[in-house]
């Protein structure tokens, strides 16, 4: 195998392999990426045979076809530091050689036959939905999903579509994101429900360059794959049920505030300089004349910020939220205005921006 | 401002318990320990001191200095709540206060004289405070720091009050043995004996340099607890770090099942102490030591700040399962730890419950209810062996 590569297309997809190949196994082959030359193309394949992916880049003229696997950290390494524009990279049996200007590697590889398989996606795709939207979709759910595993199996993401309708949702228990569209192209009339892990979806995410890009999902069995343009992502689903999440979104919630985003957003940031961990919380009290928070941090002081509401319907209330859920749910909400609907200190309450995204949070007490 | 600084310390706190829950038991010598080959003795009440029985000693030979003893295993569960009632009186009298043990606590009485009267009426106070909430008798010890006010205590016993002046403190001090001095212990005095050095005055009359070539480090600590000086502060504890209860068995245990089966039970009784005191744990700690006294100690973050038993067992189960994996050895020592502890007022609420994790919360609401009732032995899990 031989070829010259552009040395920026190679460092960009080596660092998205990185995001895979945590450099971690106990098998060394595990630690590598495959790099196969085609024709006219060549292919960075990386796996921790949870989540695979293929990134295809044409900015490679390709001397000789071939495959080879190479350590990633390493070979991320020399493309990284080097200064070419371009890199010459020939194997030599198990070997590679890269060759800059004024420089030459000769790292050890490993057999690329051993390298594990990783699922191309085939066949056609369940539905089609743009880059834009997925993205949007994605940024605003995956935050919420618990880091461990639990009895319900909220490591992961939902995707659970009806026909055109796809709903995604992640929770960890103390809050909940959903966000929702209308497909335009979906291929399948049925249902389908899926856990993806979260890894799975940034690295999804890190492959979206061109917001209009139409995406093509596909779920097979327990695998997911995602064909982003000439590269794809497949990943095995997380198992387990998903909770009755409709169950946990509240109803009659009598009281509703009209704010803007950026207003709140900056003022949880200044209330919550005066939490510590002992007082988590951040006391949010809405009344007609507008939303106060105010914060506590003992032996340290307190703080006190005014929001201004647009509008605020029901009877005043005072609530405790974890101002941490509150900024997540701020920086993944798009659009301007927000709507904040309680019903009781005790009670969970909902954000809203815009019609497709929903948020909600378990308060603390005070 | 003058320094002052009392020392609390329930009389034979175990086995007076015993007596007030069970009057036959008054006057008589009352050991309170487990009562097996390897049992120690955890209290001796004053009758049973006569006869030389004392705690930390060995139960068979308590028992053979004093037949006529009455054995009970002890109730940690009623102790506790006891010492919350007189650690509550002690923090009403001023607000920094370190308990060292369930019966044991120092409280930093300077500057409290201008509310509480004289020293001695604020140490009279508790004496009566505590008799009336809770039935039991304690001594106090009142000094101006806190090497003087415990010696003052052990000098007040049983079931009185001692002041230490400053300028007593010599005087007081220097015809005790050197043992009853702070870290001096017994094989520290037995070196200093055999070099003449009996009591506390005659460790003050030599040179701290001579001192620190006998005992290193310690020297110059010593050499002040010897004159009467102590600016050790009293340190308020209040906020439990952990919870964690562990067991010395009589035998060796071999059998990884009766390992398995203490350890539940174990983990059953420190769960119950973390809701009783409505803490959430989010990280338990396995401590295993074997017959060849190597300590293991293993731990694991709890996936959430969690009081399920079953869950804290979980995790518990899952340790043990991989130090297992190495085979069997002999324990003569198996422990419980609960740790890094948030108030469960404090941890968010749930937004939803596997119908699992319900299930096991009736069932701990239920177990400790029935425990309230009936005592620790009125329900358990079936694997799980005392």
């Amino acid at each position: 195998m031989k070829l010259v590569c552009d040395r920026g297309a190679l460092a960009e997809a080596l660092g998205t392999a990185r995001m895979v190949v945590t450099g971690r196994s106990p098998k060394p082959v595990l630690n590598c990426v495959k790099l196969v030359a085609e024709k006219d193309r060549l292919v960075v394949t990386a796996t921790d045979l949870e989540i695979g992916m293929h990134l295809s880049t044409s900015k490679a003229d390709i001397t000789e076809p071939g495959t080879m696997a190479i350590p990633a950290d390493k070979l991320l390494q020399i493309v990284r530091e080097s200064t070419d524009p371009t890199l010459t990279i020939e194997s030599e049996q198990e070997a590679v050689h890269i060759r800059g200007q004024d420089s030459h590697f000769k790292v050890h590889g490993y057999s690329p036959a051993d390298y594990p398989a990783v699922p191309a996606f085939s066949g056609s795709a369940d539905f089609v939905i743009p880059a834009g939207t997925l993205g949007r979709m994605i940024e605003q759910t995956y935050f919420a999903a618990a880091r461990e595993n639990s009895r319900y199996a909220i490591n992961g993401v939902l995707f659970e579509r009806e026909g055109p309708k796809l709903a995604i949702v992640a929770t960890d228990g103390h809050r909940l994101a959903l966000t929702r569209t209308v497909l335009e192209v979906a291929q399948d009339p049925g249902s389908q429900k899926s856990i993806v892990p979260p890894k799975t979806l940034q690295l999804v995410l890190n492959l979206m360059k061109d917001p209009e890009l139409e995406i093509k999902v596909r779920i097979a069995e327990n695998q997911i794959l995602f064909q982003l343009g000439e590269s794809s992502v497949c990943s095995t689903m997380v198992e387990g049920n998903f909770p009755p999440y409709r169950d946990v979104i509240p109803k009659e919630l009598d009281r509703k505030a009209h704010l803007l985003r950026d207003a709140l957003l900056s003022a949880v940031k200044r209330a919550a300089l005066l939490t510590n961990e002992e007082s988590k919380g951040v006391r949010f009290s809405f009344t007609e004349e507008g939303l106060v928070l105010s914060s506590r941090a003992p032996e340290m002081g307190e703080a006190e910020i005014k929001v201004p509401l647009s509008r605020f319907e029901g009877e005043p209330i005072d609530i405790g939220f974890n101002p941490g859920y509150v900024l997540d749910a701020l920086k993944a909400a798009h659009d301007e205005h927000i709507t904040i609907e309680l019903r009781a200190s005790g009670k969970p309450g909902i954000l809203r921006t815009g019609p497709d995204f929903l948020y909600v949070v378990m308060p603390v007490s005070l | 401002m003058l320094r002052c600084v009392l020392h609390m310390d329930l009389d034979a706190f175990f086995a007076s318990v015993e007596a007030l829950d069970d009057p036959s038991l008054v006057g008589r010598p009352v050991l309170v320990g487990y009562d097996g080959s390897r049992g120690v003795v955890c209290t001796a009440s004053y009758e049973a001191r006569r006869f030389g029985c004392h705690s930390a000693q060995p139960m068979a030979m308590a028992r053979r200095l004093c037949p006529e003893a009455v054995i009970r295993p002890p109730r940690f569960d009623r102790y506790q709540q006891l010492s919350a009632v007189v650690m509550d009186t002690l923090a009403s009298v001023s607000p920094v206060m370190e308990p060292l043990s369930l019966d044991e606590a120092f409280v930093e009485l300077t500057g409290v004289q201008t509310w509480m009267g004289r020293w001695a009426e604020a140490g009279a106070w508790i004496r009566r405070e505590v008799r009336s909430a809770t039935g039991l008798a304690c001594s106090i010890g009142i000094g101006p720091n806190k090497s003087l006010a415990k010696l003052a205590c052990e000098m007040a016993k049983p079931d009185g009050l001692k002041l230490i002046e400053p300028q007593q403190a010599r005087v007081i001090l220097d015809p005790l043995p050197v043992g009853r001095l702070w870290g001096v212990g017994p094989a520290t005095a037995d070196k200093l004996e055999s070099l003449g050095i009996r009591t506390i005055g005659q460790l003050r009359s030599r040179p701290v340099s001579w001192l620190e070539s006998i005992v290193g480090r310690q020297a110059s600590g010593m050499w002040a607890l010897a004159h009467g000086l102590d600016d050790r502060p009293v340190e308020d504890h209040r906020k439990a770090k952990s919870i964690g209860q562990e067991r010395t068995f009589g035998q060796d245990v071999c059998d990884s099942a009766a390992l398995r089966g203490i350890l539940l039970w174990l983990t059953e009784s420190v769960c119950r102490s973390l809701r009783g005191r409505e803490l959430l744990a989010g990280t338990m700690t396995l401590k295993l030591r074997t017959s060849e006294f190597v300590t293991i100690s293993r731990s694991v973050t709890l996936t959430a700040p969690t009081d399920s038993t079953q869950r804290i067992w979980e995790a518990a189960d899952g340790l043990l399962g991989q130090w297992l994996m190495a085979g069997m050895r002999p324990l003569r020592l198996a422990g419980i730890t609960l740790s890094k502890l948030v108030p469960r007022q404090a941890a968010p609420g749930m937004l939803f419950e596997h119908p699992e994790d319900e299930k096991q919360r009736r069932l701990d609401e239920t177990m400790d209810a029935v425990r309230r009732k009936f005592g620790d032995r009125g329900i358990r899990r079936a694997g799980s062996m005392e």
